[in-house]
């Protein structure tokens, strides 16, 4: 809801909704506040097009104020005051030889409003030579907007000194306690070591500890014992895991591109296992920045580099894109602009999107900045336009013999494949056959009425396939052989004459397919079902079975029903149906070619040619065999999403009011004024810029960067960031409660080669990270929010925490680390069933469809960037984790694991369940409770009762919060 | 053991609705406290107090539906020149096409003399129930932008669909149901995020009973039911439960999310016992059935949907959304060619809806429920590609509202006399969101929410009330 101050909408943009200043009315500022509300809109959507820069039609620009003032063709448009200023005359349609706009007359409200503005003086702020919006006094000016803190250049601050206290650990402790000092809060105890091993593994790693580990650890009372765990776990493969995930939040990670017609990202993963790996190599954090904006113009040590430097690259190709947008200037510039809004929440906390528009209202980020940093963009390729455009795929370097060995086998294969198709050609004369088809047939080749699986109705889940030839169009579908009897396809053709029709159903044939498949066949004289036995081939064609002739009529209720009842035998496969119009002579002609076809031969004719006919057939197999064995053995050539440099770049003009078509002027490419110093390098004319953006935004000097990479790694430990608005370090953002901390940090990240891993282990090992969630009543009503870190934030498991504890329990989880994930064959993410058991961070992320354990327990939205996670409590996760079957057959794997394996005392086993899941032993009240369910008739309790236990360890509140 | 535990919750989101012990009395508390989906009062008194979106996916042909334009007979077959909006995006150009008339035949119906096709013999008998909008117009040539559009207002950027931001601004009046429902939701052209919450807490989320592609009478809210365990079982868990999380709960100091938590779980295990009987439909007699097709081939599937609209309505669900789609890239009513096809999709859903229409009527229901028809916009009055079919139109196109506040049996803009471009009182689909909440109560300007640096809007900056079709 709208705050409580007097507010006034100022101008608003097409993209951005406006925000409210503070301010006192006066006349100017009303007339200006209408101008912008009522009038501006109207001009740029109504008239500047053809009255503006770009076309100045009659002579008349409205585009400025100094334009309708002198006018056009028939003079001033509009004086001040006048009702009877022309452009008025022209917009009410008073004289038919002036109609504006031409297409149709303004509403009514619109007219008025002109109307009242040309009556009360007709204030217009827009002069010659002011680009977009520049009406607005507020918005600071670059040398104002120096002064905010974050534009303040780091400097390293002075730790406090804190007389005789033996509590600061570090000196983050040190920042931390003169700040609860200050605010007179005392802090909370230590965490229990159970509390904190359960804390760290899951932080550090996104994992719970084993019962071995709780055991060792708690065993250990050395004073190092919580040092040694947080390097172990920093070592950990699992590190990177948890880490890579979070940067995966920042840079809204996808794996489709989202949208009304979401399209696959077949290669997105390279991207996410690059990632994952840059944090446990602990890829200096500068360098990580500037690969992902321009990895593919810096040099590299070896392919390996060249092919992970590509690959970072992806960051730009990610997003959430439109493809099927039809006006593909307008498409570039959405892609531009989100490449924009992303690096630049993501990398210097600024929201730099709203100055597409107007001048940033808030952020010294003028429109010129806006377009300077786009123009650098538009001039990096991302992007292969068609109907539905893609995005841009650079092929991988191979190693030099394998290159070699490439083009070498790729020229052998196009000797053997030249060979076989010769091959082919004489085994098929030999035996009668028309020359090998390709592999699938246009439905416009063929003749009569087709309906291809495309275009017909679909009920359940069937797979597009191309794999087995012969099919009609691209591809055709079939039932996985799940779900027998719930699955159909019907085909309803458009007949435009009534008459006799052969229907014919195509299949790819195949030894594993369904051999009674029933096509029910919805004719003039009623229905008739057939059944084709899709094992054998189709005997015309190699592609169709005929149905048979049947009368149809012109109506719509001609069909033909395939479905998998009683097909249990194998796969149904789902092509086309074809009808065919027939004449009664061309029936009569059909059984005559049939009864033709058995000519006599001589005996020894047939022999002679049978053995020609094996020879021919063996050469062909064994060229077929060439082929295959080459084509597994050679170099694969593998693709990444990367841009490239444009063919042309250049400067690109300002958008007026963020309208591609509506042209300002040409801004130089550059970056951001306001976070710029004497030396950033200059945008070379002969490449984008790329290079120089990195540099600028992966640079010591750059007052944002790092600070808001600190911060982050702050909110990833802490809970909370010292600024709370991760994504947003602008004025409209929270301030730092720590400022000092958090330049601290900042500078100390620099200092130590950007090291992600010396950054988190700073936080980890000191005191504040280390408390207590316990905190007295009065000090929790000090700070309600912790602000101060006077205690331990609770912390919630994640989507992805809580899907990988389970399958820890259950002894389910499967840990082999990257690799592409998505189901072979998948060519939707719409209908996709998640099925696998690998670490969560490497469960396929669609754009709009997830795992439903994600999508109830906050997973990030991957369609918007955002740096934090919401926590909500709402019906649905009670509801899945109580009766869904993922948990419910969880549940009974543990239980079943924990009754084979650690079959003994009932309380030696409930401890067990309890430190598995939830890293403590049981309270007694708690085990009164568990031990009532489990003691009914077994004294080990059975495999049901323990799976009613781990369902309530995974629906408790210690399950789902980190103490 | 602390018993004084000190209310500082900040918004914790709770559920589909907060669980508080369920007086109307204890509602009113809660109003003012932390339960974000308590019911609330609007920006002005309310016109409607819930609605019922009836989604006609693909985009029917307006020109063949309620649309009547005779001088597409007249000029059936010549070439013309038309600014086709796809045409026009892709090249620039405008070109010939060759204007189509309708297969179907019009006929005027009820005192207001509202032209309707043969189409729709049903819903022609409540033309004077209902209020036409000819000049509807939107964003989005192709399905899956425009139907972003008509649900989130954007075809781009992720923002949050109509029953999101209803649901914010009013909360719900249901303690035991979700306040915002999609029917048998599509899977394409945007799927979850034409119901979604986008940046708004996820309590305001629509929730999905059943799919599109599967039958309404196995259409449910997810893990509702438990797949194995039977009622005892169940009873025991969840008593168990209750004791652990109670016992958890004293073991932590001050933090009060826990209570939250808890809650979730209470109103789960009250959804599980109340929604099955709400969508169940055996309760209803034969006579209503009857009235929504239900038993007849056709129209039994849409006639559930439309059945369990109006028990959710009655249920006290504040947005309903009715689907008619698939999850295909050519939905439903989208008839690039064989536009005869028009008429089985007309066939499934006539009688449905104007059963519905008939039903909230009689039960008193239709006065403060507002009723909405449509696509994601219309098709081109010429022929395309010079085929059997029409292409997308979003330039001019017609939907239907009833009930809640509108005018009865009145019809409100125009388009051009071929039916192409909206001309005369348009509605921009901003301008018919705005117009949206504002029946429902809420000021379209002040219904914001502020998240990454700036406050947003259903209608972005767009939009104006179209009072003229208020009674």
């Amino acid at each position: 809801m709208q705050s409580n101050f007097k507010t006034i909408v100022l101008l608003l943009s097409a993209q951005c909704l406006s925000l409210t200043v503070l301010g006192h009315l006066n006349a100017e500022e009303t007339a200006a506040e209408f101008f912008e509300k009522e009038i501006r809109p109207a001009l740029v959507q109504h008239c500047v097009r053809c009255h503006g820069e770009e076309k100045v039609q009659g002579g008349l620009r409205l585009d400025t104020r100094e334009g309708w003032q002198a006018g056009g063709d028939s003079g001033p448009a509009i004086i001040a005051g006048d009702p009877q200023s022309l452009l008025l005359q022209a917009i009410g349609y008073e004289d038919v030889s002036l109609e504006m706009p031409p297409r149709g007359k303004l509403p009514q409200a619109t007219i008025a409003a002109f109307q009242k503005w040309v009556r009360e003086g007709a204030f217009d702020p827009r002069s010659k030579g002011t680009v977009g919006d520049s009406s607005q006094a507020d918005a600071p000016t670059i040398e104002q907007g120096k002064n905010f803190w974050a534009f303040q250049p780091v400097v390293a601050p002075v730790v406090p000194e804190l007389s005789a206290s033996e509590w600061p650990k570090n000196n983050v402790d040190r920042f931390v306690l003169t700040k609860l000092n200050e605010k007179g809060i005392k802090p909370a105890g230590d965490a229990t070591k159970e509390n904190l091993l359960r804390r760290l593994t899951y932080d550090l790693t996104g994992l719970p500890p084993t019962a071995a580990q709780i055991e060792r650890f708690l065993a250990d009372e050395s004073d190092k014992a919580t040092d040694k765990l947080i390097d172990r776990l920093l070592q950990s493969g699992h590190f990177g895991e948890r880490w890579g995930r979070h940067w995966l939040d920042v840079v809204r990670f996808a794996e489709s591109s989202g949208g009304g017609r979401t399209l696959l990202f077949p290669d997105a993963w390279r991207y996410r296992d690059y990632v994952i790996d840059a944090f446990n190599q602990d890829l200096p954090f500068d360098q990580f920045l500037k690969e992902q904006i321009a990895g593919d113009l810096l040099a590299s040590e070896d392919r390996f580099d060249r092919q992970r430097k590509l690959i970072a690259t992806g960051f730009l190709m990610l997003g959430p894109t439109n493809y099927e947008m039809q006006d593909k200037d307008i498409l570039e510039m959405d892609v531009v602009d989100e490449q924009l809004d992303t690096m630049g929440k993501a990398m210097l906390g600024m929201t730099i999107g709203c100055a597409r528009c107007h001048d940033h209202k808030f952020d010294p980020i003028p429109t010129r900045d806006y377009y300077a940093l786009a123009g650098i963009l538009k001039s990096t390729h991302s992007m292969k336009h068609s109907n539905v455009s893609t995005w841009n795929t650079v092929e991988l370097p191979l190693s030099a013999e394998d290159e070699a060995a490439f083009l070498a086998s790729t020229k052998k294969l196009q000797v053997i494949e030249k060979q076989l198709s010769e091959a082919t050609r004489v085994l098929n004369t030999l035996t009668g056959k028309r020359d090998e088809q390709p592999k699938s047939v246009d439905p416009g080749k063929l003749n009569g009425l087709v309906v291809d699986s495309v275009d017909a109705e679909v009920v359940g889940d069937w797979k597009s396939s191309t794999s087995v030839a012969h099919y009609v169009g691209k591809d055709y579908i079939h039932d996985e052989q799940k779900g027998k009897g719930a699955k159909s396809v019907l085909y309803r053709p458009v007949l435009t004459k009534k008459g006799r029709y052969e229907v014919f159903a195509s299949y790819s044939t195949g030894a594993n397919r369904a051999t009674k498949v029933p096509y029910r066949i919805k004719h003039r004289n009623g229905e008739t079902v057939v059944e084709i036995n899709q094992r054998k081939p189709p005997p015309v064609d190699a592609l169709m079975h005929s149905l048979g002739v049947f009368e149809f009529d012109k109506d719509l209720d001609s069909s033909v029903l395939l479905s998998t009842k009683g097909t249990d035998d194998g796969v149904v496969i789902a092509d086309a149906i074809i009808w065919l119009p027939i004449s009664d002579s061309e029936i009569n002609a059909i059984s005559q070619q049939e009864t033709k076809g058995a000519d006599d031969a001589s005996e020894v004719e047939v022999e002679a040619r049978k053995k020609k006919i094996a020879a021919a057939k063996s050469k062909v197999d064994r060229l077929k065999k060439e082929v295959k064995a080459l084509k597994s053995s050679m170099p694969k050539r593998q693709v990444a999403m990367a841009p490239r440099e444009g063919e042309s770049p250049a400067d690109i003009h300002v958008a007026i009011r963020g309208m591609t078509h509506q042209k300002g002027e040409i801004v130089p490419r550059g970056v951001l004024q306001v976070a710029a110093w004497d030396g950033v390098p200059a945008v070379s004319k002969e490449a984008s810029g790329r290079a120089e953006l990195a540099e600028w935004v992966a640079n010591e000097r750059n007052p944002l960067t790092a600070r808001v990479i600190a911060n982050r790694v702050w909110y990833w430990t802490m809970g909370r960031g010292i600024v709370a608005s991760v994504d947003n370090f602008g004025s409209t953002g929270d301030f730092p409660t720590h400022p000092e901390l958090l330049d601290y940090l900042a500078f100390s990240l620099v200092q130590n080669g950007w090291s992600i891993k010396k950054l988190v282990r700073q936080i980890v090992t000191s005191r504040a990270y280390q408390l207590s969630a316990d905190v007295a009543e009065d000090d929790l009503a000090l700070d309600a929010d912790n602000r101060f870190y006077g205690r331990r934030t609770v912390k919630r498991l994640r989507a992805e925490d809580i899907r990988d504890s389970i399958l820890m329990a259950s002894g389910n989880l499967d840990l082999t680390m990257g690799g592409s994930t998505i189901k072979k064959g998948t060519s939707s993410e719409y209908g996709y069933e998640f099925e696998g058991r690998r670490r969560s961070v490497y469960v396929p992320v669609f754009r709009n469809r997830l795992p439903e354990i994600f999508e109830v327990f906050d997973f990030a939205d991957p369609n918007i960037q955002g740096g934090t996670r919401t926590a909500s409590n709402v019906a649905s996760q009670a509801l899945l984790m109580m009766n869904q079957p993922f948990v419910m057959e969880q549940a009974e794997d543990a239980a079943n694991r924990l009754v084979e394996e650690y079959s003994g005392e009932l309380d030696e086993m409930l401890r067990r369940a309890y430190r598995e899941v939830l890293g403590r032993e049981p309270f007694e009240q708690e085990r009164e409770v568990m031990i009532d369910l489990l003691a009914l008739n077994d004294q080990h309790g059975t495999p049901p009762q323990w799976a009613m236990v781990y369902r309530l360890l995974f629906q408790c509140i210690d399950f789902r919060y980190l103490n | 053991m602390r018993s004084n535990r000190r209310n500082l919750l900040k918004s914790t989101a709770c559920g589909f609705g907060y669980l508080a012990a369920a007086s109307m009395a204890q509602r009113e508390v809660n109003a003012g406290s932390n339960n974000p989906l308590a019911a609330k009062s609007g920006h002005f008194p309310a016109r409607a107090k819930r609605v019922i979106f009836v989604f006609m996916q693909g985009g029917p042909s307006h020109v063949d539906t309620f649309d009547y334009k005779p001088l597409l007979e007249k000029h059936d077959g010549e070439e013309r020149t038309f600014d086709d909006a796809r045409v026009l995006a892709k090249t620039k150009k405008i070109t010939k096409h060759r204007v189509f008339k309708s297969p179907w035949k019009f006929k005027q119906y009820g005192e207001c003399g509202q032209h309707v096709s043969e189409l729709f013999p049903n819903i022609a008998q409540h033309v004077d129930d209902l209020c036409f909008l000819k000049g509807m117009h939107t964003d989005g040539v192709a399905h899956g932008p425009a139907t972003l559009f008509l649900h989130t207002g954007s075809i781009n950027f992720v923002r949050p669909s109509v029953g999101s931001w209803v649901q914010y601004g009013l909360g719900s009046e249901s303690e035991n149901l979700p306040g915002f429902v999609t029917l048998q939701p599509s899977m394409g052209n945007g799927g979850p995020r034409n119901f979604g919450n986008a940046f708004l807490p996820a309590v305001y989320q629509g929730t999905p009973v059943g799919r599109a592609g599967v039958s309404a009478s196995d259409a449910q809210i997810r893990n509702l039911s438990n797949p194995k365990l039977d009622s005892d079982e169940q009873a025991r868990q969840f008593e168990a439960l209750r004791k652990i999380n109670a016992i958890q709960k004293n073991s932590r100091l001050g933090d009060s999310e826990m209570d939250a938590m808890i809650n979730s779980y209470e109103l789960a295990w009250r959804m599980q016992r109340s929604v099955p009987d709400i969508l169940n439909l055996s309760s209803e007699s034969e006579h209503v059935k009857k009235m929504y097709g239900i038993g007849e081939k056709e129209t039994d599937d849409f006639g559930r949907q439309c059945l369990m609209a109006r028990r959710l309505s009655e249920a006290g669900v504040r947005y309903i959304q009715v689907n008619y789609g698939d999850n295909t890239n050519n939905p439903r009513w989208d008839q690039h060619s064989n536009l005869e096809k028009h008429a089985d999709h007309a066939l499934k859903v006539d009688k449905p809806i104007a059963g519905l229409l008939a039903d909230l009527k009689q039960r008193g229901l239709l006065e403060d429920t507002l009723v909405w028809w449509g696509g994601e916009f219309g098709r081109t009055p010429y022929a395309q590609a010079n085929g059997t079919g029409r292409d997308h139109n979003p330039y001019g196109f017609t939907s239907f509202v009833a009930g809640g506040g509108v005018k009865a049996g009145f019809s409100y803009g125009e388009t051009d006399e071929f039916g192409h471009h909206a001309v005369q009182d348009k509605i921009h689909m901003h301008d018919w969101h705005a117009t949206l909440l504002h029946l429902l109560g809420l000021d379209h300007e002040k219904l914001t929410f502020k998240y990454s640096g700036r406050e947003f809007r259903l209608t972005d900056v767009h939009g104006e009330v179209i009072t003229d079709i208020f009674a």
